[in-house]
């Protein structure tokens, strides 16, 4: 799989990372949580924690969204930052960062759909990928903390 | 019958919609991509059309000379983007789609700024699609 260095930053610039080494990859989550945070879509690539710079990160704000992750955001504009899994388990350590905060989101191609059984029924994302419902996906991502 | 409530993450901030809206938009630009993080969904309500519970925890960024963003200062939810009204103009606000508590019997009517897409994904159907241009045309420069 191909990897590049890239940047990015939040809407008012006041956040700002450089990320080595990016996969080409990214995700989509359709569940209500990750829609009512983006008002839209989340749409994820997934950077370990270690490969991140961040700039003016006493901008960033954090909110415990469920007994496993977090989210974060920036202070003065909004922008979403990251999801991330904090229980612990093979996903913990690594960012969800959203496709749109790259300087330039081009390269990078939509390869998995989580929540896809609950995702709205007034868009679809053309074409084929792997697709998870709910059940699947807190399955593999929610560790101990899945009921 | 579409739904007229709905919230941020936390739902620290609520809303009631005087109308329900039969669709939504999706925008592309720059902006939008950066505060939603990949791709805005915006319901057009009309001057007076929304009211608002815990309007104390949104927290407002001005984006441009004549908008500005709002997001919920507890879990950073977008909320809308807004073109405050002049007297003249009437007050635009552009509420996050994915807010309402349920989507059921909305349909994506338009995708706007589509030049701006990221090349990685793509809405299936056959949506209306503008281009920054055709906005600007359509709807004035500023």
């Amino acid at each position: 799989m191909s990897t590049t260095d890239r940047t990015g930053a939040c809407l008012c610039g006041a956040v700002r990372f450089t990320a080595s080494a990016v996969r080409s990859d990214y995700g989509a989550c359709h569940c209500e949580m990750c829609r009512r945070w983006t008002g839209s879509v989340f749409l994820g690539v997934s950077v370990p924690e270690g490969d991140l710079i961040w700039e003016g990160s006493e901008n960033i704000r954090r909110y415990v969204s469920s007994d496993w992750a977090e989210r974060a955001w920036c202070d003065r504009c909004g922008a979403n930052l990251w999801y991330a899994v904090t229980v612990d388990g093979p996903h913990k350590g690594t960012l969800e960062i959203p496709l749109g905060l790259f300087d330039d989101p081009n390269g990078f191609e939509l390869q998995r759909e989580l929540y896809f059984d609950i995702a709205p029924d007034s868009f679809a994302i053309a074409g084929e990928r792997q697709k998870m419902t709910a059940e699947e996906t807190r399955r593999r991502f929610g560790g101990e903390a899945t009921p | 019958m579409t739904c007229t409530t709905g919230g941020c993450l936390c739902a620290a901030v609520r809303y009631t919609l005087a109308d329900a809206p039969d669709h939504y938009d999706a925008c592309h630009c720059s902006m939008c991509r950066k505060t939603s993080g990949g791709v805005g969904f915006g319901i057009n309500v009309p001057d007076g059309g929304i009211t608002w519970e815990g309007a104390e925890n949104i927290g407002i960024y001005k984006s441009s000379e004549w908008a500005e963003r709002a997001f919920c200062k507890i879990c950073g939810s977008s909320l809308y983007y807004r073109m405050p009204g002049d007297g003249e103009r009437p007050d635009f606000l552009s509420l996050a789609a994915g807010s309402l508590d349920d989507l059921e019997g909305l349909t994506m009517t338009t995708e706007i700024y589509i030049e701006a897409k990221p090349s990685g994904h793509a809405f299936a159907g056959d949506t209306k699609k503008m281009t920054e241009a055709d906005v600007i045309a359509a709807f004035g420069g500023s």
